[in-house]
């Protein structure tokens, strides 16, 4: 009902709308609509034309959806693995068009691997796959079953690195995999890289490869899904959809909060801890006491700093989700 | 948990579904307030009747009951002597939403054929429940018709139309323009029509918690409109078209809908009783459309497929 829930209209020329865009693509994705509904669905977020050359040729549509032929003038434009894709905005960009083209790019590259002939990598990693399909898909990849390999774990949006890659929709949105038969130094960031695997157990490097991606951040831009230790069990059993109660309650709390708590559980003592913080004692006894309400747990127990640490891994995956692919 | 058995919603339209899904609460009586107050209806703007050369005058008429009604004429700013007429009534369950609501369907239709549309504040439930929304949408029609000189509106090519309530409307009030020998209609335009109460359809159980205007919304209309008389023996055809046993004698109709909407069955049956009594009628039931869907997503493929098909029907009507 129009009436009752609006429409879809274009975005606000100055208010940056990150999420709508990013979750609006994904969902042209996942409901596998071709590069033409992707035009339609640019054009009507962007309020401006939406082009795209692929192999030579041009398709426009309005944002009304319509298809207005194939005389193009470029504006914000961005490169796909075969041509380019487009918005004709005339006058100053707006707040959300580079967002646009980037993800429009993103998924006319998947529309196209879709359409080549087989998705070899893709069946490799995909662990809904049996065996035999996985084993079968290997030979063209030029591995055997007992080939050694590892994943590397990529945002859409860089390049991708060098060896056989694909996007591949994951719990996390859409990453681009990439397969490594030699150890070699990661050349594009953030990456996750996957543990090393024997070619017929690929998904369990792939599922390795996107939780480290996730927990990658500025200090640490690479993370291998090896140095995570037993924790990489616990982070593949983590459903960010549905996060266990402590991981919303470390949601919850205010920076400041974090940070108190982060120094809870790390110091020798809650008087050590006051002095790095720069609090009364008898403060950070009450906030103490305050958080071990909120959370349910006592933070400087030998058990509650695990819990807080197990938490605090799983929240960086769900931030890792809800931000992703922007920064 | 199983997935239900119904049509999957068309893949554009799902992605779109899937962004807006925030956006599209279901509707309780509770929540209408609220909800009459902060959605905003898609008003066509004064900014784009200008843009396409249609000029809007307000008037006050009569409705049922001796009340005074808002109407709105539209036409052509170049508009000289008698054209189409449309008398549209718009949507929102019997329970929201204003005369501007839909009009940008119709603008079309003004600049091409040089018609002539008027739209009428028909009264809303449930402060105004049953007979008065299709009372109040029947007297605007008489007033169109006995003013149509003055409008400048052909009164051989007067139709009626709207969609969701509007639609339930329009097949309303057509049936008692027919009982009553009121004025002669060129035709109907019922885009997926809300005609039907008793809440006992495949569709309705289908879509109970899938789309925009699911089951639970539907019942909140109608429970509004109707009150205690919902579902039961007593509530007349004009109210609920979908329990008429005789649709003969009524002008052509072009009845439109989702396959994946509360109101599939109910749209594709009253096309069905039209064709069994002798009327005529075209019917649409576009696959994977959810309620609305071209009003919502107008820039999807079976959207404009949609818009492409009522406005050749009305052109062909109105050419005749």
């Amino acid at each position: 009902m129009q009436e009752l829930v609006g429409r879809l209209t274009a975005l606000d020329p100055d208010a940056s709308e990150t999420l709508k865009v990013v979750s609006y693509f994904d969902a042209l994705a996942a409901a596998g609509v071709g590069v033409d509904g992707l035009l339609r669905g640019a054009a009507a977020l962007a309020g401006v034309v939406a082009g795209a050359e692929r192999h030579g040729r041009v398709s426009r549509r309005g944002p009304d959806g319509r298809d207005i032929g194939p005389e193009a003038e470029h504006s914000t434009q961005q490169a796909t693995s075969v041509g380019s894709v487009w918005l004709e905005r005339h006058g100053a960009p707006h707040a959300n068009d580079a967002m646009i083209v980037e993800r429009l790019a993103v998924s006319v590259d998947l529309v196209e691997a879709r359409h080549r002939p087989v998705a070899h990598l893709e069946t490799v990693i995909d662990a809904d796959r049996s065996l035999d399909e996985r084993a079968t898909a290997l030979a063209p990849l030029r591995l055997t079953p007992s080939s050694w390999i590892r994943l590397v774990a990529t945002r859409p949006e860089t390049q991708a690195p060098t060896g056989h890659s694909a996007l591949v929709p994951t719990r996390y949105g859409l990453i681009r995999a990439t397969l490594q038969l030699a150890d070699s130094p990661a050349t594009v960031e953030p990456a996750g890289l996957g543990p090393w695997a024997r070619a017929d157990h690929a998904p369990e490097s792939w599922a390795g490869a996107v939780v480290a991606l996730g927990l990658a951040d500025a200090a640490d831009p690479v993370v291998d899904a090896t140095d995570l230790g037993a924790m990489l069990t616990l982070a593949q059993a983590h459903d960010p959809e549905a996060p266990h109660p402590d991981v919303t309650a470390l949601a919850r709390l205010d920076p400041r909060s974090l940070q108190i708590l982060r120094t809870l559980v790390e110091a020798d003592s809650l008087r050590s801890a006051a002095t790095t913080l720069g609090i009364h004692h008898s403060t950070l006894q009450a906030r103490h006491e305050a958080l071990t309400r909120s959370l349910g747990y006592d933070p400087r127990t030998a058990i509650g700093k695990i819990r807080f640490a197990a938490a605090a891994m799983l929240l960086r995956l769900n931030n890792f989700r809800d931000a992703h692919p922007a920064d | 948990m199983s997935r239900p058995v119904r049509p999957p919603f068309d893949p554009e339209l799902d992605a779109v579904l899937a962004t807006v899904s925030e956006q599209v609460p279901t509707v309780t009586l509770d929540l209408l307030p609220a909800l009459r107050a902060t959605v905003l209806p898609v008003d066509t703007t004064g900014g784009d009747l200008e843009a396409a050369g249609v000029t809007r005058r307000e008037l006050t008429i009569e409705g049922y009951d001796g009340a005074s009604l808002q109407a709105t004429v539209l036409a052509r700013a170049d508009h000289n002597h008698a054209g189409p007429g449309i008398y549209h009534l718009h949507g929102g369950g019997m329970i929201a939403g204003d005369r501007m609501v839909g009009v940008d369907q119709v603008v079309p239709w003004i600049v091409e054929h040089d018609a002539v549309a008027v739209t009428v504040e028909y009264r809303l439930a449930p402060e105004h429940p049953d007979p008065y929304p299709v009372e109040d949408c029947y007297a605007g029609l008489v007033w169109t018709a006995d003013h149509a000189a003055e409008l400048g509106i052909d009164p051989d090519k007067l139709i009626v139309a709207g969609a969701s309530a509007g639609g339930g409307l329009a097949a309303g009030t057509a049936l008692l323009a027919r009982d009553r020998k009121g004025p002669a209609l060129a035709g109907q335009l019922l885009v997926c029509p809300m005609l039907d109460d008793r809440d006992d359809t495949s569709s309705t159980r289908q879509y109970d918690d899938a789309g925009t205007w699911v089951r639970e919304s539907n019942r909140t209309g109608w429970t509004a409109l109707l009150g205690d008389r919902r579902g039961t023996g007593d509530v007349s055809i004009y109210a609920a078209p979908a329990r008429a046993t005789d649709l003969g004698g009524l002008p052509p109709a072009f009845v439109d809908c989702g396959s994946a909407e509360v109101f599939r069955d109910e749209d594709v049956a009253y096309a069905t009783g039209l064709w069994r009594d002798g009327s005529q009628a075209e019917l649409h039931v576009w696959p994977g459309g959810f309620h609305g869907f071209d009003m919502l997503a107008p820039h999807t493929a079976i959207a404009q497929a949609a818009t492409a098909a009522r406005n050749a029907w009305v052109a062909r009507l109105f050419a005749h």
